[in-house]
């Protein structure tokens, strides 16, 4: 997909590599193709909303992207590299996969320090994130002492903690109340308007379309439908009426 | 690497594992030798090297199962708790994040080693003089007990990120080292193998030597040190390699 919202960097357009670029990626586990085929890139300053049924391939695709699984084919570029080439990771990428990637024995403000140590960010900026979720009052108890979306916010302060110009969301708004994921919604969208890009799988295609510039949708795998989210509602469908005809399983 | 180390180490003293282990440690160095030392009839401490199998040798055997353990959480606690996906984002090579753990885990190892030999070496004499049984160990002995047991401690952590790194799942990882140390080897290595043959190329039995016990049957301490150097090297090598390769979760 290739679908930009009107440019708020001051890059030139003409050098502007994607910032997530997938070309044919596929991912076999034994008989079942988890993903396959997949090709789509994403350009700066974009939230894009990754939608798809359950087990249709999101989080894998994810997990590719981010090095932590190997393709079984194809290959998915961040900043035009593989993910583990880059530099500086925590610097360019912010990721959160799963809502609850903590030590239940060490305290939320330690599981930044750990990660910051090994990034080689200040400490400065560990209390920084924490300010920003808000979690500054708790940082010094230990995660599991935590509610679902104290969890789901350190998370965030995690990935944050590089200040990254892409970040990666593994459906970020579960657990969150309603003023968590208004919060959220405000904050994805603050973040891409400063030129930087989201990438943001979710299952609330309520507060999909609220956030997001663009969605794309997989079922099984393979890409059913990439387009900005005016042109897909276009019709005067919304987001959901759509979302179900295009993942609509064949009757029994 | 630098940065990799100093966040292992912060990982390992920013919870209470460390610390329960450690305890763990001392409780049962403490309880084993004055179990021994107290409870053995005074046959069994006619030289110095019985003295030494008998009580005085615990700290390192038990130094080197805690060492094992923590080496092996600090791989296999990160993939239980999840954890492992954060730092293999912001460290993607994974090979430099396993060489951290076995490093930090080596340090805090050669603590416990230290710890664990003179507790052994402390509570053991306290007991046979209290028994008025002659001490038969000299202060080489005593040394090498120390010094040894801290070595193969810290050589003890390194195998155990490695099979933390193998086998990945928390319970069989800790229960398998548990095991191998203080009851497989000892099997192996007693009649049924026959130590003279195999059982004292063994990696439990080339911590023992080190540490200069049983000097009869067992290798010289240098020859030891070298073979659990090659033990831990591989150990660590072949984690690496598997977690370099395998998909995380
Ligand atoms: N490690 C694995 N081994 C075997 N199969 C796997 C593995 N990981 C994922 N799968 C399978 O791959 C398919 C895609 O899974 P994935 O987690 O990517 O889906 P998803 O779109 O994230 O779903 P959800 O919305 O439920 O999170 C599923 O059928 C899943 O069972
Ligand atoms: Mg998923």
């Amino acid at each position: 997909m290739s679908a930009t919202r009107p440019a708020a960097t001051t890059t030139d357009p003409l050098s502007r590599e994607p910032v997530v670029k997938v070309t044919s990626l596929t991912k076999r586990y034994g008989e079942l193709v988890a993903v396959d085929d997949l090709t789509f890139s994403l350009e700066a300053g974009t939230v894009t909303g990754f939608l798809g049924p359950n087990g249709a391939g999101k989080t894998t695709t994810l997990r590719m992207l981010l090095g932590l699984a190997e393709p079984t084919g194809g290959e998915a570029l961040v900043f035009g590299r593989r993910y583990h080439e880059l530099d500086e990771p925590a610097r360019r990428v912010g990721a959160v996969l799963e809502s609850n990637d903590f030590d239940p024995g060490r305290s939320g403000g330690d599981h930044l320090r750990a990660l910051a140590l090994a990034a080689e960010i200040q400490q400065s900026r560990v209390d920084e994130v924490l300010e920003l979720v808000e979690l500054v009052a708790s940082a010094r108890r230990r995660v599991k002492t935590y509610s679902l979306g104290m969890r789901q916010r350190l998370g965030l302060a995690a990935a944050l903690l590089g200040d990254p110009e892409l970040l990666v969301l593994d459906e970020p708004a579960n657990g969150l109340d309603p003023v968590g994921v208004h919060w959220l919604r405000n904050f994805l969208r603050s973040f891409a308007e400063g030129g930087r890009t989201v990438l943001v799988s979710s299952h609330l295609l309520a507060e999909v379309a609220q956030a997001v510039d663009q969605v794309m949708i997989i079922d099984r795998g393979r890409l059913v439908a990439a387009a900005r989210l005016d042109e897909l509602t276009g019709t005067g469908q919304t987001l959901e009426e759509v979302y179900l005809e295009l993942t609509a399983r064949r009757a029994s | 690497m630098k940065a990799a180390l100093r966040a292992e180490l912060f990982k390992q003293r920013s919870t209470r594992t460390v610390l329960g282990l450690f305890a763990a440690m001392v409780g049962l160095v403490l309880f084993v030798t004055l179990l021994h030392g107290l409870g053995l009839s005074a046959e069994n401490f006619d030289g110095t090297a019985e003295q030494i199998t008998a009580v005085f040798g615990w700290g390192e055997v038990l130094g080197a199962l805690f060492a094992a353990l923590l080496g092996a959480i600090s791989m296999t606690g990160e993939i239980r708790h999840g954890t492992i996906r954060p730092t293999f984002l912001v460290n993607p090579h994974r090979r430099s994040v396993v060489a951290a753990k076995v490093w930090a885990s080596m340090l805090i190892a050669t603590g416990f080693g230290l710890v664990a030999g003179a507790l052994a070496a402390g509570a053991g004499t306290a007991t046979l003089r209290a028994r008025g049984i002659d001490v038969r160990l000299d202060a080489g002995d005593y040394a090498l007990l120390v010094i040894g047991g801290a070595a193969a401690a810290a050589l003890w952590a390194a195998i155990g990120v490695g099979v933390g790194a193998l086998v990945r799942n928390q319970v069989p990882a800790l229960v398998g080292i548990t095991v191998w140390l203080l009851f497989v080897e000892n099997l192996l290595v007693g009649d049924i193998a026959g130590i003279d043959a195999v059982g004292r190329l063994l990696p439990a039995a080339a911590g023992r030597a080190i540490s200069g016990q049983a000097p009869e049957t067992l290798l010289a301490p240098a020859v030891a040190l070298v073979l659990l150097i090659l033990y831990a090297a591989a150990a660590a090598v072949a984690g690496s390699l598997a977690a370099s390769r395998r998909d995380v979760a």
